[in-house]
């Protein structure tokens, strides 16, 4: 094939350009209520930029985005709750990764299919029963009850991909550790899993990112103010707009920003390895 | 076997025709009094009091609700006959509600006379498959406006007619005599009411695909022209208040319909989207009456009928232009009454036939196979081996994930809801699960919403109501299931379309600026799907969004202002403004995932391509799709799936019924956002583990789709 002409590059770029104005425009939107110092409210006027320019929206989101808690607070609870639940699905679903990767074993297809469809479910399906179960066992206003729903609905999805992780490492190497007196544990230690490390930390990734911007079923969960996570404060704020509409509304856009680019920056580190992960791509 | 075929035969279709009989006459006595039925029975009596006073001339003026013709209104003239004569019912808007205090010695006769045309239809549709007619005697769409003082059991009878008499001409020798048939019945189904002529369209594609395959066709407008002035003249003979103004009472009762879909309160009222005849489909009016019909077949005859659309096709094709012209009419029609289904039951019916042998067949055929497979034997030592690892992953498994999903079902069978909630909480769950309950009769108690304070075993009797309520109207939406389904459809190919055309626009070699490109296009897929739909919330919000707030500043004329107004379309409209948000989303992760396709195609097939002169297009039809469509297969089921679960776009638009998993958070939800129904507790579990049972249907077709697409290298 050749290089394209130059007509064409100029059709090409134009429709490149009209697709990256409706990838941008939403965006700006926003953006343009994150840094307009000027609202009170709701925006009750039309403008293409901030009436006036201005980082407050960033500083006060930055000191006690929601009712009159700490933004470190908000940001600890996200964190403790993404990092506990990438945790523990990774922690507890390893081993049964590595049992579906390397062995043969009776009920292995039915296993596998039950895998799946558990890693397609809404998080919703997981809700409803978490709900009743850790009311019954009185801590669901924790932060460790949200732990567990976010870990319980990404362990299906952390143990298909890693199963896909050992898959990749060649049996052979395995089977040379073997030779050479190595059990099953050990090799496991200090082949496979160094080996198959990185894609691991993808899927604890993928878990921590759910966990981390989740928030409508966290706000069913908490009760108290401090248990909240960056995320729920969010909803707080929309649902509180659309009710009243007492808080500018650039606190959202600031939120959402602060609370993006973090997301977004890993994303464009990792595209191409997590499109993999998200395709339930099968590595054998 | 052959000496046994035709006695069996006759006795399935005595069957089913006593089943069909056992139904409607049970219907017609059970049915409340509907819609319009006051008018239909005052339109008889005014014919029976003519038929009485022997006032032939006055027929020529008597049409009562003049924009359907008069022939059903006759016969139920003709029904009531033997009946004491009544004071006429007093004409009422179409507007009213259902008169309940019609006379009962008139409706039932009225009511009767239309069952056994139901009846007659059933039977008849037993003489060509018995399968197909069992489904349309238990359809309870059909077996409702049948069996009710409604304009169409004479019109689908005489359609079927019709359509049967067709068929036979295409088998004989000597056509004219069947030809005849179909055309005169075809001309009376006119005379019944006009909707059911769709099928004359679909007889006339038909004929023509046979004229062309025999290079006929100049012979064939003759036929058509023969058998369409027949089916006129027929027509109007048997429409009376035609003859003394031809031309300028058709129009009116023509144009009425026009203007009726666009202008009458009640249809603007109704608000039902573009795809009504959809949720129609999936619904049944066993959900809309108690204990008239024992079972809701109409969803499950519904997903037969798609199973063997294909084998109806190739088995006779008419039938299938009959439901496929049918349903895209209905489509397209404004008005969407549930009893227009009526008209493309039939074919449903012959299609669900279809759609339950080819079932079986692929059983057996299952069956057969497995036998076959050699299965290679497990190890004893390797699965000793895998215990140790094993054991541990499935206990956390179990607990953290399985266990919650089989609660949910336990949950499923009680009444438990916030009323209960103090006593499930403190343990009166778990006997309701394993069948504790402290009111007398359960099955009585279930009547939505639940509200008693002990919780209850009800067994599987939340399921019903729960699929009654996920496929047919609700507080806030008319029909969650079909809007889920077709939001999927809708929004994946429209992601995939935008995905693979930038994609390809970014494979062409020298495209400049190309790496900037696509890590701009990446950022939908990066921000969390919450933000971005408060993001689009922003643009689209009514009132306060960027839209309307240039619509406020500029006027009404600036581009996309129609958008705004799409929010309150009865139409529909507003999927729109929903799908531009999700093709937003969606769209780059299609563009990756064809992107990497791409990179699989190797340089020599275009090459090879294009010294056999293909240009661009044809190469993009005969190389680039067929070798993308397996890579491309299984994100585009992903998607899919996460368009089934869809979740926070709804949510942050406020809109509580969107799709299931909204309506399942929603109708959980005790506060918030005030759904009428919230604090269902297992309702909601219902609508969960009923998702469960289509998500199991997407990852059976993921597995094979991703099994084809592994078997596919290419370089």
């Amino acid at each position: 094939m050749h290089k394209i002409s130059w007509p064409k590059q100029i059709v090409t770029q134009l429709l490149l350009a009209l697709t990256g104005l409706f990838v941008i425009l939403p965006i700006w939107g926003m953006m343009r209520l994150a840094f307009d110092g000027s609202l009170r409210g709701r925006p009750t006027e039309f403008r293409f930029f901030p009436k006036v320019w201005s980082f407050e929206p960033f500083f006060k989101v930055l000191d006690k985005p929601y009712q009159s808690v700490d933004f470190e607070i908000l940001l600890k609870n996200s964190l403790i709750v993404s990092f506990a639940a990438a945790l523990i699905a990774i922690a507890l679903g390893i081993s049964l990764a590595y049992a579906f990767a390397r062995f043969r074993f009776p009920g292995r297809q039915t296993g596998l299919f039950i895998l799946l469809l558990t890693a397609v479910l809404p998080l919703v399906s997981f809700m409803t029963p978490l709900y009743i179960l850790l009311s019954m066992l009185k801590i669901r206003t924790t932060l460790m009850a949200l732990v567990i729903v976010y870990s319980a609905f990404a362990m299906p999805f952390c143990i298909w991909n890693m199963r896909a992780a050992f898959q990749t490492v060649p049996k052979e190497v395995e089977e040379a550790a073997f030779l050479d007196g190595a059990g099953d544990f050990t090799s496991f230690t200090f082949i496979t899993l160094p080996l198959a490390l990185p894609s691991i930390v993808v899927a604890g990734l993928i878990a921590f990112l759910m966990a981390y911007s989740e928030f409508t079923i966290g706000w069913m969960f908490v009760e108290k103010a401090d248990n909240v996570t960056l995320a729920m404060s969010i909803y707080a704020m929309m649902i509180n707009q659309y009710l009243s509409g007492a808080q500018p509304w650039s606190y959202i856009g600031s939120l959402a920003i602060i609370m993006s680019i973090p997301v977004v920056v890993i994303f464009l580190i990792f595209q191409r390895t997590l499109l993999e992960r998200m395709m339930f791509g099968d590595a054998s | 076997m052959n000496r046994f075929r035709t006695p069996f035969r006759i006795l399935a279709i005595l069957v089913v025709a006593a089943l069909a009989w056992g139904l409607r006459a049970r219907a017609v006595t059970r049915l409340p009094i509907d819609f319009d039925e006051d008018d239909y029975l005052r339109a008889g009596q005014e014919f029976s009091h003519l038929i009485r006073t022997s006032d032939w001339r006055g027929f020529l003026e008597t049409n009562y609700r003049p924009e359907h013709p008069p022939l059903a209104k006759i016969i139920f003239g003709v029904s009531i006959l033997s009946a004491p004569e009544k004071p006429l019912t007093p004409d009422a808007s179409t507007t009213a509600s259902p008169n309940q205090y019609l006379p009962r010695d008139l409706v039932k006769p009225a009511r009767t006379v239309n069952a056994w045309f139901g009846i007659l239809t059933v039977a008849l549709l037993s003489l060509v498959n018995p399968l197909g007619g069992l489904f349309l005697a238990v359809h309870t769409f059909t077996i409702k406006y049948v069996s009710q003082i409604m304009l169409e059991a004479l019109p689908a009878l005489t359609s079927l007619i019709t359509v049967l008499a067709y068929l036979q001409s295409k088998k004989q020798k000597s056509k004219t005599g069947w030809l005849a048939v179909s055309s005169i019945f075809l001309g009376l189904t006119a005379a019944s009411k006009y909707l059911y002529c769709v099928i004359a369209i679909a007889i006339l594609v038909d004929w023509f695909l046979d004229a062309k395959r025999s290079n006929d066709l100049s012979r064939y407008y003759r036929h058509i022209l023969v058998w369409g002035i027949l089916a006129l003249v027929i027509f109007f003979a048997a429409d009376p208040y035609l003859w003394a103004d031809p031309i300028g009472r058709l129009k009116e009762s023509v144009f009425y319909h026009a203007g009726y879909s666009s202008g009458a309160t009640e249809v603007q009222s109704a608000g039902f989207p573009t795809w009504q005849p959809f949720v129609w489909l999936s619904f049944a009016a066993y959900w809309w009456h108690d204990g008239v019909f024992p079972f809701p077949f109409d969803p499950f005859i519904t997903i037969l009928a798609i199973v063997g659309l294909k084998r109806l096709w190739s088995k006779e094709r008419l039938y299938m232009l009959w439901l496929g012209i049918d349903l895209l009419f209905l489509l397209f029609w404004p008005t969407k009454w549930p009893q227009y289904i009526i008209t493309l039951t039939v074919p449903l019916s012959l299609a669900a036939a279809e759609g339950l042998k080819l079932t079986w067949d692929n059983l057996l055929a299952w069956r057969k196979n497995r036998k076959n497979v050699v299965h290679i034997p497990y190890k004893k030592s390797e699965t000793v081996r895998a215990l140790p690892w094993l054991i541990p992953g499935l206990i956390a498994f179990a607990v953290l994930t399985l266990f919650p999903l089989l609660f949910q079902l336990g949950v499923s069978f009680t009444d438990f809801s916030v009323a209960s909630l103090r006593d499930g909480l403190q343990g009166g769950l778990w006997p309701a699960m394993f069948g504790a309950s402290h009111i007398q009769s359960p099955a009585s108690s279930l009547e939505f919403p639940f509200r008693q304070t002990q919780v209850n075993f009800i067994g599987p009797a939340n399921y019903l109501p729960a699929l009654g309520y996920i496929t047919g109207p609700s507080f806030y939406s008319s029909g969650i299931l079909i809007f889920n389904i077709l939001w999927t459809v809708l929004s994946v190919s429209l992601q995939t379309t935008l995905g693979l055309g930038v994609a390809l626009l970014l494979w062409q070699r020298g495209v400049r600026l190309g790496k900037f490109w696509q890590l701009l296009f990446i950022l939908p897929w990066a921000i969390p799907e919450m933000i971005g739909a408060a993001m689009w919330f922003n643009v689209f919000q009514w009132d306060w969004g960027w839209l309307d707030l240039a619509i406020q500043k500029y006027g009404p004329n600036i581009p996309f202002a129609f958008l705004s107004a799409w929010w309150d379309s009865a139409s529909g409209l507003w999927i729109v403004i929903y799908l531009i948000v999700a093709l937003w989303y969606g769209f780059p992760f299609m563009m990756l995932a064809a992107s990497a396709g791409l990179k699989l195609i190797p340089q020599d097939v275009y090459d090879a391509a294009a010294i056999d002169g293909a240009d661009r297009w044809q190469m993009f039809r005969h190389v680039t799709w067929p070798l993308l469509t397996p890579l491309l297969m299984p994100a585009i089921i992903i998607r899919g799936i996460f368009a089934f679960n869809q979740f926070y776009l709804f949510q942050a638009f406020y809109d509580l019924e969107a799709t299931l998993a909204t309506t399942s958070y929603n109708v959980f939800n005790t506060g918030g956002l005030g759904h009428p129904l919230g604090g269902q507790f297992s309702l909601s579990a219902a609508i969960n583990i009923l998702a469960v049972i289509l998500l199991i249907g997407f990852v059976i077709i993921f597995n094979r789709w991703s099994k084809a697409g592994e078997g596919v290298t290419y370089a």
